[in-house]
């Protein structure tokens, strides 16, 4: 099977799972709301009933701000404990969420239920929580790496003259570097979750040790189809923090509409995501001697 | 005597030399200073050697027995000058270079040796220990009209990129580097009660105080260095071997000379009417050339249109390295320095304002020259009120700062958040001298409280006003050492022959109050309502009897609407209030602000909808504009809107921890 392949066949599990995508999306959005709203009742009630939201129009007014200073002093611990619990919760949350949606994207289901992805997200909880931790420490400790590489080689040529622009080029490098490693990372993650829901078995450090097999066995295959993945999901992620966080609507009615649309494309964006999982389970499914030995 | 013939001849030259005019066609200023200087840098050493050849004219009618001169470098000398004490760090911990200035030789024009007869005073605090001010008591005093001729070798060591001087590496920026005549005041100049030398030491906050001089300066650095000054370049010599140069400038009316050198420097070129602009920078920045350029071309247009023209045909700017940030944001009347960091993104006109506020200079400070000593917000606070003004004009009223589609902030923002978010913003008044400032009150109360006072007093008088007032402080002061009470003179006059007496005999009340004073200003709409005007109900008496009447309901009901409003602050001014009603009609009322409330009340069919203090935001000094409005129906979009993409942002970040 080619890469084109591959898509198309995450694409269709990743649309046969779109109650799992929507559950996802409400859960998130029950998380955020823990903040967000009592955030909104703060600021309406510093505001009270006075009219200087007409300076917050075009933008965050720095006058506005000094003058709310003290109310929002009081506001800041609450946000930032809030901003910690979100941060926290949403971590374990993903490990569930993650576990039910690679339970019902494998082909052996072929009618992914509700009841399969809570329950593939329980049985799976624990053992995600740990790849992902262990994911993300991978990923921190590539990014120190070539960063404490970046920067000695920016220090040693800062005690002389260093090239007009040779920082930069340094810098520039470095995060081509971090870049272009990032997908095996997060194919090594994937192809751990997606071995270990396939094979029903809580062993996440022997996951990720076939994660790292699998994804250097398929690397060819693997390797180009994460990239066209990652590519398409942060472009879809920028185009949508750039241009929804820049949109002013100023009416009421034009804020709902921004509302729906944002969520909309963010379930869009979580559909992306399963995608992504859905390639990979894909990936692993197909008949490869690489997997048939990892099995 | 071929000695003293031969000093005679010098001085001379020196007379024809300032009384030439090479740069502009008359003299800008009286001239009572002049320098001519022939210095070598030494890269290796950091040192400075020069000689210097200059003098001071007694216009006053005193008879003047000494002469005091600025030895600024030598507050980087030790840990005990009292700038480093202002400093308040340790600097001995970090073995840093230090810097100073040795004298070689002093002579008078006859060749009198006058080292012997040097002293260093410390007229700000008795601090011994601060060899940043010397005084020379002269063979004979000096009559009115006459002139002391001075020729001093000196060395001068520079410090390691420290406070606005110095060096790092190869790069060097030199100011304060040469003895500098004091201010001699006679009695009646300024606050001046009996004449006497105005040349206070070296401090952590101020430097400038001198008189409009002409320079001539040689300046000899290696041949692969590009160097740029307060001075026109008059000519360029390399020596026979190939490893120096030097460099002639001459500048003309300006109150320090200073400059830079480094081989790292890309040089560009523009102009603007009559002035030739140089600026300086290093080649990693070349693509904000543009912008740099954009914001002087923009406070010479606008200073020159609102304040008085730019007299000088050439003017050069820096932007330092990373490395040489020390000498950043500095002003030297036809150079200073920028600001800005390597790949800054253009929504940050971070370099802009810099260039702008040490541009403005030049006028306050340079052309108007205040003592930053002793008033600093003569200076820094009126030079940042034209900083913001320029920057919210050009690169937008909301966005003079930073230009983003998710944050815009006005430079004068800044100002107004610094003043009233200080939590020591009613410590002290701005009367103090530069070094009196307690506990980090100097930026807070001469940049940006000052600021905020005069664009509360633009709003007060208006825009068009206030510009006259500094075209006039311009036409009168320039050239001159104007005083903060020469400027308010101007301000009274200005104000009572355009409005009369519409804000009273003069403005001295305004000023009373917000400079001089400790005050807040605080306007607050209290509550407004609007209550139906019935019949009369109840019981009245007739003859002998008493009955109830009942009032009687009427379609056209009229309403008494009232509008409380107080003061919780205790600066007095007059304010605008706009009260809008259900049936579109708005009234702009002007309350004086004396009493501590006011109340407006009307009578009619129309209720009150909303009500708003100051409604075009131009009493800047208001603690709070939040409590200056008040509607029964308040536009919740904004924040509607804000709470979504708060929404939207915490859920991508959550989505992206997942992995």
């Amino acid at each position: 099977m080619n890469i084109l392949t591959h898509l198309k066949s995450g694409a269709v599990r990743s649309l046969k799972a779109w109650k799992g995508v929507l559950v996802i999306w409400i859960l998130i959005f029950s998380l955020v709301s823990l903040i967000a709203f009592p955030l909104k009742s703060g600021l309406k009630s510093l505001i009270g009933s006075s009219m200087i939201t007409e300076l917050l129009y075009d933008s965050i007014n720095a006058d506005v701000i000094t003058d709310m200073s003290k109310g929002l002093a009081s506001l800041i611990p609450a946000i930032t404990s809030g901003f910690l619990l979100v941060f926290f919760l949403g971590f374990i949350m993903n490990a569930f969420l993650t576990g039910g949606l690679f339970s019902i994207l494998g082909n052996k289901n072929s009618k992914p239920s509700l009841a399969l992805f809570f329950a593939g997200g329980a049985a799976n909880f624990w053992s995600f929580i740990l790849i992902t931790i262990l994911t993300a420490v991978m990923i921190l400790l590539t990014a120190s790496i070539v960063g404490g590489i970046s920067f000695a080689i920016v220090s040693a040529a800062g005690s002389g003259t260093p090239a007009p622009g040779a920082t930069g080029k340094v810098i520039r490098i470095a995060l081509i570097v971090v870049a272009l490693l990032l997908p095996i990372l997060i194919l090594v993650a994937d192809f751990a979750r997606a071995w270990q829901v396939a094979n029903n078995e809580k062993k996440p450090f022997k996951a990720i040790g076939i994660g790292f097999s699998t994804t250097f066995g398929t690397f060819l295959k693997s390797y180009p189809l994460m990239v066209i993945v990652m590519v398409v999901q942060s472009g879809f992620g920028a185009l949508v923090m750039s241009k929804l966080l820049s949109l002013k609507p100023s009416t009421g009615g034009g804020v709902f509409l921004l509302f729906i649309g944002s969520q909309v494309l963010f379930i869009i964006r979580i559909m992306l995501r399963a995608w992504r999982y859905g390639c990979v389970t894909s990936i692993m499914e197909s008949p490869s001697p690489c997997f048939q030995r990892s099995m | 005597m071929k000695r003293t013939v031969s000093l005679s001849i010098i001085c001379l030259i020196l007379m024809q030399s300032v009384l030439s005019q090479i740069i502009n066609k008359e003299p800008l200023s009286s001239r009572q200073t002049y320098y001519r200087i022939d210095a070598k840098l030494d890269p290796e050493a950091k040192t400075v050697t020069g000689k210097m050849e200059a003098y001071w004219v007694n216009k006053s009618t005193d008879i003047v027995p000494d002469i005091q001169l600025h030895m600024y470098m030598n507050a980087f000398k030790n840990n005990k000058s009292t700038f480093n004490k202002g400093v308040g760090l340790n600097l001995a911990d970090k073995k840093i270079d230090f810097g100073w200035i040795d004298i070689k030789s002093f002579e008078d024009g006859k060749g009198n040796d006058l080292l012997g007869h040097m002293t260093f005073i410390s007229p700000d605090d008795n601090n011994p220990d601060d060899q940043t001010v010397i005084k020379i008591v002269t063979e004979k005093s000096t009559k009115p009209g006459d002139t002391v001729f001075i020729v001093v070798q000196f060395e001068t060591k520079l410090p390691q990129g420290s406070f606005r001087t110095g060096f790092a590496d190869d790069y060097f920026f030199v100011a304060q580097w040469f003895p500098k005549f004091g201010v001699y005041e006679p009695a009646g100049m300024r606050y001046a009660v009996n004449g006497g030398w105005n040349c206070h030491q070296f401090h952590r906050n101020s430097e400038f105080y001198s008189n409009h001089s002409v320079y001539d300066v040689k300046i000899t650095v290696p041949v692969d260095y590009v160097t740029g000054s307060g001075g026109m370049l008059i000519n360029e010599v390399t020596d026979a071997d190939g490893k120096n140069k030097t460099l002639t400038y001459r500048a003309e009316d300006i109150v320090d000379f200073a400059w830079t050198t480094w081989p790292g420097y890309a040089v560009f070129t523009d102009e603007w009417n009559h002035v030739k602009i140089t600026l300086l920078l290093p080649h990693i920045r070349e693509e904000q050339v543009e912008r740099q350029f954009l914001a002087v071309k923009n406070a010479l247009e606008y200073l020159t249109k609102n304040v008085g023209p730019f007299p000088w045909p050439h003017l050069t700017f820096v932007d330092p390295p990373t490395k040489g940030s020390f000498a950043g944001g500095m002003e030297y009347t036809t150079l200073f320095t920028s600001a800005s960091a390597d790949k800054l993104p253009g929504f940050i006109h971070l370099p802009e304002m810099v260039t702008v506020h040490e541009f403005g200079h030049a006028y306050f400070m340079g052309i108007l020259a205040s003592n930053e000593f002793e008033e600093p917000w003569l200076d820094e606070g009126v030079n940042s009120f034209w900083e913001e003004r320029i920057m919210d004009h050009y690169w937008g009223e909301n966005s003079g700062l930073i230009d983003h589609p998710l944050l815009k902030i006005a430079d004068k923002s800044m100002s107004r958040t610094s003043y009233l978010g200080s939590p020591n913003r009613q410590l002290i008044t701005n009367r103090e001298y530069s070094w009196n400032y307690p506990q980090g009150t100097y930026s807070m109360m001469s940049y940006n409280k000052a600021a905020t006072i005069l664009y509360t007093l633009m709003g007060i008088i208006g825009e068009e006003t206030t510009n006259e007032v500094f075209r006039e402080y311009y036409r009168r002061w320039a050239f001159r050492h104007p005083s903060g009470k020469d400027f308010i003179n101007v301000v009274n006059e200005v104000v009572t022959k355009i409005h009369g007496d519409k804000f009273g005999p003069d403005m001295n009340w305004f000023f009373d109050q917000t400079l001089f004073g400790t005050g807040l200003v605080d306007f607050k709409v209290n509550r407004y309502y609007n209550s139906k005007i019935r019949d009369f109900k109840g019981i009245i008496s007739e003859a002998d009897s008493h009955r109830f009447v009942a009032a009687v309901t009427k379609d056209d009901t009229i309403y008494k609407s009232t509008v409380e409003l107080s003061r919780p602050g205790d600066i007095v001014l007059p304010v605008d209030v706009l009260v809008h009603f259900d049936n579109g009609d708005s009234i702009m009322e002007r309350w004086d602000g004396k009493e501590r409330f006011k109340d407006f009340t009307y009578t009619g069919t129309r209720q009150i909808e909303w009500v708003q203090i100051d409604p075009e935001y131009k009493i800047r000094m208001d603690a709070n504009f939040v409590n200056n409005s008040m509607t029964d129906n308040p536009d919740r979009v904004p924040i509607r809107r804000y709470t979504n993409k708060f929404i939207i942002f915490m859920q991508y970040f959550i989505n992206f921890i997942s992995l």
